[in-house]
């Protein structure tokens, strides 16, 4: 335990220096380099005559903060979601949730158009909701439904059906622009006051998070003994996945859809610090928090002037690692 | 036999009265007003009008034979990829085999222009160039799916399909990465095209994935009593003298040659190689020399009326028919899914 204390306190400190430098850099360099000293002026006596704070402030910071909070929002999420199934390849892309949430916005966007935002947002989680509905659901009437490996088959394909039938209504009312907008990611086009109406609520999911860490660790110790300790496991699971479709929810009204960090991220946080979810949620939270905003700035310069998707980028990092998860764990011994 | 024998010929017959009734429906309906009896003219050349030629020869009739042709080479591929893996969830599309082809074939687009509207002999020289590109992107996918999946000499079932969905989005991202990269026009081109969809087919598309479609279709019917073998334990197949890597190796490559000239034509089309072959199974068992023939019938019935669906269904509006196929598609899987042992 000692050494993952230690880990812990390094996890700690170092984490939130590199993520402040990433901000840095990511609100400083762009088409045009705006110093630093500039951004700070911005942040603390905006003055709308000014060009630079013009930029940062309908910009860069809207995308900074976006990144910032989707990438905790989520890596929160697939922490949870591992936790809670005890499946090592949950998490809310592959499990069907973001495209629950995506596909519930194709259909507002049809059949509700000029809907406001926050009921847009409550939407998406109430999508979240039904995408994670399906997939367990329908993994639970299944043989072996919910051993990791046909979960994640179950999700996937579950996933993709929603997103055919979200293509086809959005082909057929010629809006399909607008809503492949929402299927791959928007960073680029975040404005601040989605980001004012989605953090906060996101931030409810994490607090819940935080609150059922205790109960989650129980959990993942396994149903009979989470039950012998004197758990309510019903209640614990219908509470994680009402904070995952929050979180989900959210970053997905806010961004669109983005894969792989809630599956990478807790996986690298628990290599680090170990198996108690009290400190693997809030450490998945600011690890995530790093890794999409790395994967942002790597998404703006990699082929600078022009952005790459993030989505490509957290492809690029987690096809591989999937792969790897695949090929150490996906055995007999888990996959039964 | 004898009555197995007539059983399955009957059931050839059949499959094929409704590959030409969904041939035919296909034939005389779409979005320009023409009567039955004009299409019949048209094609009988018994009155021929330049506005009835154009259509019916060079829209109709293209569309239709590389539906068809579609259908069948992905079927192929699915039961020759079922038969190797043992694995009755398998199919290139959820294999990543699909996604690969793909991959390459948009990197191609992007380094070699595609003219869709003004083809001149240029062109026509890249279009015959992408089944190759498509094959080597696929055969990419295929060495990829069977060094993660075998472990200890043996392919695991679960993970190839994981492995599969990884390759997917992997080579997805690719795709999209590469496909930006392109300029307008040429973006235009690859977006159509790997959506799934068929309806710029033109009779060069359908002169490049012939050859490919006959000379491997011909070399995968000729090796079918392979998969056969295939399905009994490895030790006794080894016994019987039979090189096994090797055949299945050979079989592999073919199937992916299939699916790359279907894909370099057709952009990605899913669930076709998991369905045909499934429901060819149920129609005359378990024979994969009889289950051949009829799975690559059924695959080209399959895209021919998922085609006719995805262009009446909202019309004038096209829907891919990619999409229409992975929506009946889905379900099926799930289905199988369910009834699957384990």
């Amino acid at each position: 335990m000692r050494i993952q204390y230690k880990h812990l306190m390094l996890f700690s400190t170092i984490v939130p220096i590199l993520i402040v430098l990433v901000l840095c850099i990511s609100l400083s360099f762009g088409t045009k380099s705006i110093p630093l000293t500039t951004v700070w002026q911005a942040i603390v006596h905006f003055d709308s005559s000014n060009a630079d704070h013009q930029i940062l402030w309908s910009g860069r910071i809207p995308r900074a903060l976006a990144v910032l909070f989707v990438g905790a929002f989520l890596a929160t999420a697939g922490a949870l979601m591992q936790g809670m199934t005890r499946n090592f390849l949950a998490s809310p892309s592959i499990m069907g949730v973001s495209d629950g949430s995506a596909f519930i916005i194709t259909l507002a966007f049809v059949f509700l158009p000029g809907l406001a935002s926050i009921k847009l947002v409550i939407l998406s989680m109430i999508g979240s909701l039904i995408g994670g509905a399906l997939v367990f659901g329908f993994a639970s009437i299944v043989k072996n439904g919910l051993s990791p490996v046909r979960l994640a088959i179950i999700g996937t394909v579950i996933g993709s059906f929603l997103s055919s039938i979200g293509t086809a209504i959005a082909m057929y009312h010629q809006i399909s622009q607008t809503i492949s907008m929402w299927y791959n990611s928007k960073v680029h086009t975040v404005q601040m006051d989605m980001v004012l109406l989605c953090v906060p609520i996101g931030f409810v999911g994490l607090i819940l998070a935080l609150f059922l860490a205790k109960s989650i660790t129980i959990t993942a110790l396994g149903e009979d003994i989470a039950v012998g300790l004197g758990q309510r496991t019903r209640v614990v699971k219908v509470l994680s996945m009402i904070a995952v479709a929050i979180l989900t929810g959210a970053t997905v009204a806010l961004v669109g859809k983005i894969a792989f960090v809630g599956l990478v991220v807790p996986h690298i946080v628990r290599m680090l610090i170990g198996v108690d979810y009290r400190m693997i949620i809030p450490c998945s939270a600011v690890m995530g928090a790093f890794f999409l905003s790395v994967c942002d700035l790597a998404s703006r310069y990699v082929n600078f002037p022009f952005e790459t998707p993030i989505g490509v980028v957290t492809a690029v990092i987690g096809v591989p690692f999937f792969l790897y998860l695949i090929r150490k764990k996906g055995g007999e011994k888990y996959a039964a | 036999m004898p009555l197995k024998k007539k059983k399955w010929f009957i059931t050839l017959s059949v499959l094929f009265i409704f590959l030409l009734a969904s041939m035919y429906i296909h034939l005389v309906s779409g979005n320009f007003p023409m009567t039955m009896a004009e299409v019949w003219k048209t094609l009988l050349r018994i009155e021929s009008n330049d506005k009835f030629d154009l259509v019916v020869f060079d829209f109709r009739l293209p569309r239709i034979v590389t539906a068809a042709l579609v259908g069948m080479g992905l079927a192929g591929a699915g039961v020759v990829l079922q038969g190797i893996t043992k694995n009755a969830l398998a199919d290139p599309g959820i294999l990543g085999i699909n996604a690969g082809a793909g991959c390459a074939i948009v990197i191609f687009m992007y380094f070699f222009k595609l003219e869709m509207v003004n083809v001149e002999i240029n062109s026509i020289v890249n279009m015959l160039m992408m089944p190759i590109f498509g094959f080597i992107g696929g055969a990419v996918a295929a060495a990829i799916i069977l060094l993660m999946s075998y472990k200890a000499g043996r392919l695991n079932m679960q993970r190839l399909i994981l492995t599969g969905i990884a390759i997917n989005s992997g080579f997805g991202a690719l795709t999209l990465l590469w496909s930006l990269k392109m300029d307008e026009d040429d973006y235009q081109a690859a977006a159509i095209w790997m959506n799934g969809s068929i309806y710029n087919a033109n009779w060069y598309f359908v002169v490049a994935m012939l050859p490919w479609l006959l000379i491997l279709g011909i070399y995968i019917y000729r090796k079918a009593h392979m998969l056969d073998y295939f399905q009994l334990e490895e030790e006794t197949v080894v016994t019987l003298g039979i090189p096994i890597e090797k055949e299945k190796l050979k079989l592999m490559l073919a199937s992916v040659g299939l699916v790359s000239a279907c894909v370099s034509v057709s952009g990605s089309i899913g669930f076709i190689g998991l369905m045909a072959p499934h429901i060819a199974r149920q129609l005359v068992g378990i024979h994969h020399r009889n289950v051949m023939p009829v799975s690559i019938l059924i695959g080209a019935v399959l895209v021919v009326f998922s085609d006719y669906i995805a262009k009446t269904v909202f019309a004038p509006m096209e829907l891919s028919v990619g999409i229409v196929i992975s929506i009946v598609g889905i379900p099926y899987f799930l289905y199988l899914l369910v009834r699957a042992k384990g």
